[in-house]
């Protein structure tokens, strides 16, 4: 069973919709809530830039809510969102003038503010390398790699988000994780 | 090692190390680690890049919460005066008529739009980084491709 359709006290992304639709700003911020983070660093994955990953996930929020009487309630709304937020980060990416190439250039490693230095500490090195390989990667395996394990989306709703099939999603994944692996060694 | 089983390892690792899998299938993912070497490997680099998720700012959500607050309290005209789909084409960036079939039959609005040409795209993975693009395969083909990639001639080799 899909964690969003489970039963028990916590409402469905469903639910949440229909009662968004119906005027309920509460089961919106709700939506936010449970899936900022991840429309968060889908952004960050296309952006590479904090400002603009916050900048991309408050438009998408918008437009998604502002659509939410043409969202068929069958198809996931976060599959749907982070769908959203991919567009409106590419399109900040145009708009912004800030081609790939540029962005790969000075593109460190990312960091987000209010990170909490104790914890950062901990991180390991070896997280930290990893991450930083993960940039290396071309677009569409960086993707492939972060939408599944970071969200644990399926290759179906990988493939939707990155525009490619399904089998595509699939083997970008594999390659992207054989690579790191090479690059890691 | 069982190259079978290795696909269906590989396929639930990242549902394993984020703990969204448990029980019956995170057992026997464990299970099979404990004798095999390119499993246990791959287990690890997910495991390490599920801890070292990039961290979400701590003010967004609020943020967002209220700048759709605003948005519902003041977008009165503009927005209802359009139909739910040409909000939703919008959206998702499409420039297609409010009364597209596409539109109304498809589970979610749309996800085949048009990448604008001579944008980003151009310079994928190709030209970037000497990857091919797996898009323009075969089904047949990607799944050759990924046989040779899940379970093939793994890197390091197997024992
Ligand atoms: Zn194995």
């Amino acid at each position: 069973m899909r964690e969003d359709d489970r039963l028990g006290p916590e409402p469905s992304d469903s639910e949440l919709v229909r009662r968004g639709r119906s005027g309920d700003d509460a089961a919106l911020s709700t939506l936010v809530h449970r899936h900022h983070a991840a429309a968060y660093r889908v952004a960050l994955s296309l952006t590479r830039d904090d400002d603009a990953a916050q900048d991309v996930v408050q438009d998408a929020f918008l437009k998604a809510f502002r659509a939410l009487d043409s969202f068929r309630g069958d198809a996931a709304f976060r599959t749907w969102l982070l769908t959203i937020t991919a567009n409106e980060a590419r399109g900040s990416l145009r708009k912004s003038g800030r081609r790939r190439e540029t962005a790969l250039e000075d593109a460190g490693p990312v960091r987000s503010e209010d990170v909490d230095p104790a914890e950062a500490a901990v991180r390991s090195q070896e997280s930290a390398r990893a991450r930083e390989m993960m940039e290396q990667l071309p677009e569409k395996q960086r993707m492939s790699v972060s939408l599944r394990i970071d969200e644990g989306l399926s290759f179906k709703e990988i493939g939707q988000i990155i525009e490619s099939s399904e089998g595509a999603a699939r083997v970008n994944y594999f390659h992207g994780i054989r690579r790191l692996r090479e690059l890691l060694r | 090692m069982n190259d079978a089983l290795c696909e269906v390892v590989r396929e639930g690792i990242p549902d394993v190390v984020s703990g969204r899998s448990s029980g019956e299938g995170a057992a026997s993912v464990e299970g099979h680690l404990v004798t095999c070497e390119e499993c246990r490997a791959e287990f690890e680099l997910a495991r390490t890049l599920f801890a070292s998720r990039p961290r979400v700012p701590a003010r967004l959500a609020a943020r967002v919460v209220s700048a759709v607050q605003r948005d519902r309290t003041t977008r009165a005209s503009p927005w209802w005066g359009l139909s739910a789909a040409a909000v939703a084409a919008l959206a998702l960036g499409i420039g297609i008529s409010s009364d597209s079939p596409a539109m109304r039959d498809s589970e979610v609005p749309n996800y085949a739009y048009e990448v604008e040409e001579g944008a980003l795209w151009l310079s994928d993975d190709g030209l970037l980084a000497g990857a091919p693009s797996f898009d323009a395969l075969s089904d047949e083909a990607l799944a050759e491709l990924l046989d040779e990639l899940a379970v093939g001639t793994s890197p390091g080799g197997s024992l």
